[in-house]
């Protein structure tokens, strides 16, 4: 009787889907239309009714804190409560997977989710706008529920950076400053015993101090560095940014997209298929890897070396100036006295520098959110009440840190340690300039020094308001593979044949993976967003 | 599934479905909880394979998102590399049934005759916990035992004055790397199978030969294997759905984003993560997955086919 009912139930099964395939092929349009119903834009802006008591859930990303937060946050609540008679509560998507962990929360809300921090550069942002994920927010609705957030961004013109066809999606963290370009670190003091007294400027000046340390410093590695796909498309892209006027844009997943120059952004470069850069890159990463200035098994390793460099174990790290001058710098300062760990820029070789895109932290509000104005009074909350701002940022005034009255400096209290007893918020939706501290941990001083030489090269990221149509990308999925399967074996010398094999095979699986007609249209769409 | 049929088979099949239902209601009821789980897990999520064919938005859901026909399954098939990733795929999984089954049957069949019932219940045990170590850490485990660098073995090996080969670099020795992984992971799951079948053999039929004067080679020969044929034919035939399926986990973790190896590793998980890890879309993901079903399920149909037509003892259905 089993025998009958299995084949029964699947041929049951799989007609009852192919029926709901077929059934659908007629509208496929009618969904295209925009959810702004759901957008409930609170009428009158003279009165809001806060009568209600309610909870804002925040969604942030980061592994669940067990320092102080939780204390925190019931004196951020306090006042939350006082000021909007809201709550917060958090919602963390951990660092393992992140990107499918976010999405899925995205796609999966149902009124669970209110104020969720994301990025058009490193979260899928714009393409969870496309995907109905986001409330758009009316300027009505801003200027009544976050007048502050409203007249600040408003005032730096900011808010077409968070626009998607015309309605605006993501309130951009624009009033931040932040350095996040790619380098390299070095040591100072090794770097002089090699010869360079003043400092390494080029990626040729890093080979011959890379191969100093491997003749002189037998017990280290000298670049420990773990070959993950991130990290080869960090060194690719410094790579192209030192030695070419390339520009990269954003929002692709894979960089193979460049605009030709400053002065002619809206054409695309072609290095990935014509010129020599690319064999050049490759020739010179295998000269490294030949050199063992990392390990053999580096695209399989996963170490934390950023650790391995602060106990001396390593005498290069490739990061971003941020994490240079906040944790590696005063961190090596204190652990080798004299190391003055420096910064060598990506695109310093040839001024190409450019600044961080307005919505690199952005918040939006979930599109099913049951409390989207208060949810935006929260925001307004957090990103301008001091108090809040503190307590989310530094923790308890006496606790945590001290403030100088005179200089306005922050310390951190004897025995300080974030993970330990600090606070986690990981609010990178919102930060504010005009609330942050000067934390005196901080190397401030090298810090100011090379902001000083950004400034006068750095240019504005000029593709802020591009949000590329993926739909009309269908090679986009094949080009990811073919990049992430040669560029780890360029960027860390590891090609099975010779450097100019691996380049040629790689040029010629870009072609069939349809990278021609792909640049034609995302040259096409640029030129559609920027030329009209 | 074989008890069934031994109660049913010497049934007249003339009687009324109700009658027989009546006659089985135990059986039938020990199943429910089993019928309640497929039904409830595996046919009723089925209608949302839909996904598969739409260009998904949260809006508009599963089924009300456009639908976009064949679209999310193209880029499978434009990649050029569903030949080798299908290759890959397939030649893994029948190293990994056949060389695991024979080898699961082997340690069975020693297990069984070994006396001490301590040493058998100890060695179970410890050949079993392997299979519970996620593949996070058999990843980790293998770095840490052939990095060229500063693994465990390639210290062996150099401290005996040898030279470790470079295994993460080179393709045509890394699938020895991860079948030997898989099989110390899987082993000792299936060994417990084969040994309880073994267990269940009559024992009277091993008296027999005994009496009869048949060495222990010879009752392995003529009676153990003989009766395992039915076991092996059912989890042949259950692996065989999921021959173009692959072990994400213990493949992704062993070789990583490591594109040295891809041209012996990749399989069309590793591939479709990678294609996918940029773009997140769930359609295409969909597509992937309804693809490796359906191939799977003409796979168990045929097999099924075929053992029917040679034995029919030994078909599914």
């Amino acid at each position: 009787m089993k025998k009958r009912i299995v084949p029964l139930l699947l041929a049951s099964a799989l007609l009852i889907s192919t029926a709901a395939c077929s059934g659908n092929t007629g509208d496929s349009s009618t969904n295209d239309s925009t959810n702004s119903g759901n957008s409930s834009t609170g009428g009158s802006a003279t009165e809001i009714d806060t009568s209600e008591h309610v909870t804002i859930s925040y969604l942030t990303l980061g592994d669940i804190p067990t320092n102080e937060t939780e204390r925190a946050l019931a004196a951020v609540n306090e006042i939350l409560t006082k000021e909007v008679n809201a709550e917060m509560s958090l919602r963390w998507i951990e660092w393992a997977d992140y990107t499918a962990q976010y999405n899925l929360a995205l796609a999966s809300q149902n009124g669970d989710l209110d104020l969720v921090v994301t990025a058009s550069d490193w979260l899928d942002g714009w393409p969870n706008v496309q995907k109905n994920a986001f409330l758009p927010l009316s300027e009505e609705m801003l200027k009544t529920y976050a007048p502050k957030t409203w007249e600040q961004v408003d005032e730096a013109g900011h808010w077409k950076d968070g626009m998607y066809e015309g309605q605006i999606y993501l309130i951009p963290e624009d009033a931040y400053a932040q350095w996040i370009n790619h380098g390299f670190m070095y040591r100072s003091d090794w770097a002089k015993e090699a010869g360079f007294e003043d400092g390494i400027h080029s990626w040729d000046d890093m080979q011959v101090y890379l191969q100093y340390l491997k003749d002189n410093k037998p017990d280290i590695i000298p670049w420990d560095v773990a070959g993950s796909t991130g990290m080869t498309a960090e060194v690719a892209k410094g790579w192209q940014d030192s030695h070419t006027d390339d520009i990269t844009i954003d929002g692709f997943g894979i960089q193979l997209f460049w605009g030709e120059s400053k002065d002619d952004p809206y054409h695309l470069s072609r290095f990935f298929i014509e010129g020599d850069g690319l064999l050049e890159f490759a020739t010179e990463m295998k000269e490294w890897a030949d050199a063992g200035y990392w390990r053999a098994d580096v695209l399989n390793y996963t170490g934390d070396t950023a650790s391995i460099l602060k106990e001396g174990g390593t005498g290069a790290h490739e990061h971003i100036t941020q994490s240079w001058y906040t944790d590696l710098r005063p961190n090596m300062d204190k652990n080798f006295p004299g190391s003055d760990l420096d910064f060598f820029y990506f695109g310093e070789e040839t001024q190409n520098l450019v600044k961080l895109v307005t919505t690199h932290g952005a918040m939006a509000v979930a599109a099913q959110s049951q409390n989207p104005e208060r949810a935006l009074m929260v925001y307004d909350q957090l990103r301008f009440n001091q108090e809040v701002y503190d307590l989310m940022a530094y923790g308890f005034e006496g606790e945590q840190y001290t403030l100088d009255e005179e200089t306005g400096m922050l310390s951190w209290t004897e025995g300080y340690d974030n993970a330990v007893n600090g606070v986690t918020f990981n609010f990178w939706g919102g930060r504010n300039d005009d609330m942050e501290r000067k934390v005196d941990f901080y190397a401030w001083e090298p810090y100011e020094e090379k902001v000083a030489e950004y400034e006068k090269v750095a240019i504005e990221y000029p593709y802020g308001t591009f949000i590329p149509d993926k739909d009309s990308l269908p090679q986009l999925e094949n080009l990811a593979n073919v990049y992430n399967t040669y560029m780890p074996q360029i960027a860390f010398g590891k090609m099975a044949g010779t450097p100019e094999e691996c380049v040629e095979q790689f040029r010629n699986e870009l072609k069939q993976a349809g990278y021609e007609e792909a640049l034609a249209e995302v040259e096409r769409q640029l030129q559609e967003t920027y030329q009209s | 599934m074989k008890a069934s049929k031994a109660v049913t088979a010497d049934r007249p099949s003339q009687h009324g479905f109700l009658y027989r239902l009546n006659q089985n209601k135990v059986l039938l009821i020990m199943c429910v909880p089993a019928i309640l789980f497929f039904l409830f897990f595996s046919y009723a999520p089925m209608p949302g394979a839909y996904v598969a064919f739409t260009n998904f938005n949260y809006n508009g859901g599963i089924f009300g998102s456009p639908f976009v026909g064949w679209r999310n399954f193209e880029f499978l098939f434009t990649s050029g590399q569903l030949t080798l990733l299908l290759r890959n795929t397939v030649l893994y999984n029948l190293v990994f049934i056949i060389l695991g089954n024979i080898i699961q049957m082997f340690i069975a069949i020693l297990l069984n005759e070994v006396a001490c019932k301590k040493f058998v219940k100890v060695t179970q045990s410890l050949m079993f916990l392997p299979y519970f170590i996620s593949a996070v850490l058999v990843g980790l485990l293998v770095y840490n035992m052939i990095n060229y660098d500063y693994g465990f073995l390639s210290n062996l090996v150099r401290s005996m004055g040898g030279d470790m080969p470079k295994l993460y670099s080179d393709p045509n020795t890394f699938p020895a790397v991860i079948i030997i992984a898989k099989l110390w992971q899987s082993t000792g799951y299936g060994t417990v199978v084969y040994f309880a079948a073994i267990c269940g053999i009559d024992a009277s039929m091993m008296e027999a030969a005994k009496v009869d004067g048949a060495n222990g080679f010879q009752r392995i020969r003529y009676i153990t294997l003989p009766c395992l044929k039915g076991t092996v034919i059912i989890l042949f035939l259950f692996a065989i759905g999921g021959i173009v399926k692959g072990d994400f986990g213990l493949f992704y973790n062993l070789v990583g984003t490591n594109s040295v190896l891809y041209s012996t590793t990749d399989i069309i998980e590793t591939y479709v993560y990678r294609c996918m890890m940029n773009t997140f879309n769930f359609s295409q993901g969909s597509a992937v997955g309804l693809f490796q079903s359906v191939f799977g399920f003409v796979l168990v149909m045929v097999a099924n086919g075929v053992v029917k037509k040679l034995d029919s003892d030994y078909s599914l259905f």
